[in-house]
């Protein structure tokens, strides 16, 4: 078993790395003396793993969207009883959820953790589908989706990455369609759950008062070494254009609720995938927080409001910006902001506020050692990343140059590549329903 | 570390809290203004507080405060307003890392809380008023935000259900008041109901942090000082009476999922015990609502239960298709009425009180957390501690959780639907 401890000399905090024998990937965080402690299971399979392979297939199967999602409500049943009510014995308050690119089950707790873990490490190892659980669940994830399609702050996204995306399954909503999960069975479950919940594609992390030992004892006891079943993804080649410009939908809002995005090339490695994130936020903080004299402008003209924000959304296959909010004139918002873009291209960034966006960004990240939660998750999400620690985000940050900013600003803000999708008031403003 | 909690007043209906765990790499405080919530002064208080939340006589524009701000490791001076009971809180609040984390080796907190004192007691004025131009965008800011509150349907549905549980109380109304009241306010009529709510509400501010910063309290206390008190009394909230017959109300949006709220009101005493009744009944993943309504009827994704003490009201909320609203309703009826015959087993007591001990303790993860839970308690003249409360929980009895679902009577049953279907 390879352990290792990684330090932060800026944080004075550490954590430690063990690669199990199985192929998981553990991440331990002792923190002494708190009273919560908050675990995460998860493997590297979201909704974008549609179209995959192993060694035991010749060719690249495809399979119905939504089925990671599904595949997370099913796991919770076990063969004699809802794992909910395992939980319950122990207190932990216990959840799940999928994501573009990953599975996560998690539960935090005060007391019992090691029962609490045997639990988890448990369960996510035993799947058990038939089809009689399969179409009660269909009724339960179809009131889910329901309820997303209300959801404009969901919608608003989701129809910008259809908007933008031609192939990429990353357009595609998580839960899929009520069509979608209709051609879900049993056995397309235990296909997938064979292929992606495989140890080797999966990471634990777990943050809090713990101690190491035990959790590796557990992990020693419980862990099944499955083989590796040499799992690849693909995706279809993705066109360096957007698809569509434009793209509106009416709904039961108060006032118009718009994304801007930005497509660009997604980097290749994992260290640069960070990297292009971190630099990718700096130029949208100087171009667009709430501290440029940009965001100040439209806010004095009343084109935004105080929802106005800004966030880089990236993963494996896609990369892209996006300018969110509210305004009476959505259209009017993209037109500035490319403008706005253009002028800095030309006339350069804010170098002035380049040292507070950086100190900004550094107390922001700061925040997230506070608690358990937060921590664990970061630990998981950048093991996910390429194996990264989030210490390397920290330490990218405070060496990032004003150089490095204004180079990405060319490189991943192409004003041609630009998707504005809008949610319209079903009434026009004033009108009462 | 164990969790440090003290309580002084510092002022004429003014309490300062401090919360220090030993543990947390932030600083905060929050000024809490504890007022009526009226229909006349809640849609003010709201732009109030997100006016004097943005500049100051220092940082006169939105632009140099954010600008100081960001300077300081991204601080954040934020102004809400929320309800609880019958009282609205008008809160404004600061955030900033913990001076040993400065990469300069700044002063962070106390440079945070002087720019906070600075909101409260100096906001940016002209004539006697706000200055004109923030205040008209903050008004029009309000008022977007009022109208919004259509757009997050789980939460309209009981903001418009609330109007009927509480009809004819302060509770009926929004914390951020009505779209009607506030477009007719006017920056001189802010400004004075600004000047008379720091002057008469009762406030409590808490610190919270890794160890104590008795300049922090300084601060504070100077700039109450400087503002004068005239303190003329709290705010308190009492329980709503159950009406005579059940009010059943249906409104039409262009939605595709429905949203039911189901009240309930008692007058029970016993706040802890009404909680783990409702942990049993409808909270948890666990509860009978979540086992039944979900698990085996499939009929909902949520459908989970909420108990308000303030107002002596547990309340069930869920997302149901249009044609499956009466359903919905007689089996969240009909295993209340299992509670109520003591039809659960002590499994299920034990579960639910293990989770309420694991939710309470771990109020004590973060001083933040823990400092809002006093503010509860001291809301509801209690101020027990988590130890206090699980104490008291862990010798609630089934007797206890039996009596408690018996005193609900349903009083509200509101459905937020799509247009009529067949």
């Amino acid at each position: 078993m390879e352990k290792k401890v990684i330090k932060s000399e800026r944080l004075g905090e550490q954590y430690t790395y063990v690669k199990h024998p199985t192929g998981l990937d553990i991440y331990l965080w002792k923190m002494e003396g708190r009273s919560t402690t908050y675990a995460l299971f998860g493997t590297k399979y979201g909704s974008i793993n549609n179209k995959f392979k192993t060694k035991d297939e010749a060719d690249f199967v495809t399979v119905p969207n939504g089925i990671a999602h599904f595949l997370e409500h099913k796991l919770f049943e076990n063969e004699d009883c809802d794992v909910f009510s395992l939980y319950a014995k122990t207190g932990a308050s216990a959840n799940a959820y999928t994501s573009f690119d990953k599975t996560c089950y998690l539960f935090s707790c005060t007391d019992n953790v090691y029962d609490s873990l045997e639990i988890l490490l448990s369960f996510v190892q035993n799947p058990y589908f038939t089809e009689e659980t399969v179409q009660k669940e269909q009724g339960i994830i179809g009131q889910e989706i329901r309820m997303y399609d209300d959801d404009a702050n969901w919608r608003v996204f989701f129809n910008m990455l259809q908007g933008m995306y031609l192939n990429h399954p990353v357009k595609i909503d998580i839960a899929g369609t009520v069509e979608s999960i209709a051609e879900i069975d049993a056995d397309l479950l235990y296909k997938c759950y064979n292929t992606f919940y495989n140890l080797n594609n999966m990471v634990l992390s777990i943050a809090g008062n713990i101690d190491e030992d035990k959790v590796l004892e557990l992990c020693d006891k419980l862990l099944k070494n499955k083989g590796n079943p040499e799992l690849e993804t693909a995706f279809e080649p993705e066109p360096d254009t957007v698809c569509q410009r434009e793209v509106v939908q009416k709904l039961e809002v108060a006032l118009p609720i718009f994304n801007i995005g930005f497509k660009a090339e997604p980097p290749e490695t994992a260290i640069e995938t960070v990297r292009a994130e971190i630099e990718t936020n700096f130029v949208l903080s100087l171009i667009a927080n709430d501290t440029s004299d940009f965001y100040k402008k439209l806010y004095d003209e009343g084109l935004i409001n105080s929802s106005f924000s800004s966030e880089v959304f990236l993963g494996d296959g896609y990369f892209c910006s996006i300018f969110g909010g509210e305004s009476r004139d959505p259209r009017l918002v993209r037109d500035r902001i490319i403008a706005e873009i253009e002028r800095c291209k030309k006339e350069g960034l804010d170098r002035e506020r380049f040292e507070t966006v950086k100190k900004a960004y550094y107390g922001g990240l700061i925040r997230d050692y506070n608690r358990a939660e937060p921590i664990a998750t970061m630990l998981l999400n950048m093991a996910m990343t390429g194996n990264l620690s989030p210490f390397d985000v920290i330490e990218t940050v405070a060496a990032v140059t004003f150089e490095d900013v204004s180079a990405r600003l060319e490189k991943q803000f192409d004003t041609e590549k630009v998707t504005l999708s809008i949610i319209e008031p079903v009434r026009g403003e004033g009108e009462q329903a | 570390m164990a969790i440090k909690y003290n309580r002084e007043k510092i002022g004429d209906g003014i309490y300062y809290s401090s919360v220090t765990d030993g543990f947390q790499k932030t600083n905060n405080i929050y000024i809490n203004f504890i007022t009526e919530l009226s229909e006349d002064t809640a849609a003010l208080n709201a732009v109030i507080s997100s006016i004097i939340s943005g500049s100051s006589r220092e940082y006169p524009t939105m632009t140099s405060l954010k600008r100081r701000l960001a300077e300081l490791y991204s601080a954040f001076v934020k102004g809400s307003v929320t309800k609880m009971g019958d009282s609205q809180l008008v809160t404004l609040e600061v955030g900033c890392i913990n001076d040993r984390y400065a990469l300069d080796g700044e002063a962070v907190t106390e440079e945070a809380v002087k720019i906070l004192a600075g909101c409260l007691t100096d906001p940016h004025i002209e004539n006697g008023a706000f200055y004109e131009k923030d205040f008209e965008l903050k008004k029009q800011e309000l008022i977007d935000d009022i109208e919004a509150e259509i757009n997050e349907k789980r939460s309209f549905a009981f903001k418009r259900a609330n109007a009927s549980i509480y009809k004819d109380e302060p509770a009926a109304l929004s914390a951020m008041g009505e779209k009607s009241r506030a477009e007719k306010i006017t920056a001189k009529e802010a400004y004075d109901q600004y000047k008379k709510l720091i002057r008469t509400a009762r406030v409590e501010i808490a610190f919270s942090g890794a160890s104590d910063m008795p300049v922090c309290k300084e601060i504070m206390k100077d700039a109450f000082d400087r503002i004068g008190r005239d303190y003329t009394g709290g705010s308190t909230s009492s329980l709503s009476a159950v009406k005579d017959k059940v009010c059943r109300v249906t409104e039409r949006y262009d939605i595709a999922q429905s949203k039911m709220v189901m009240a309930f009101k008692t007058d029970f005493q016993d706040d802890i015990a009404m909680r783990l009744m409702s942990a049993v009944y409808g909270a948890l993943p666990t509860s009978k609502l979540f086992m039944n309504v979900r698990e085996k009827l499939s009929l909902c994704y949520y459908c989970s239960s909420g108990y308000n003490n303030n107002k002596g009201v547990l309340y069930v909320d869920s997302g149901v298709e249009q044609a499956n609203i009466g359903k919905a309703e007689a089996e969240i009826l009909s295993q209340l009425e299992a509670v109520k015959h003591g039809d659960f087993t002590d499994e299920e007591i034990e579960n639910a009180r293990k989770a309420r001990v694991n939710s309470v303790k771990g109020t004590n993860d973060s001083a933040a957390h823990v400092a809002v839970w006093y503010f509860q308690e001291i809301y509801d003249g209690k101020e027990r501690s988590p130890e206090e409360y699980i104490d008291r929980l862990m010798r609630i009895t089934r007797e206890d959780i039996i009596a408690a679902a018996n005193s609900l009577k349903l009083d509200t049953v509101y459905v937020l639907t799509g247009k009529e279907t067949d």
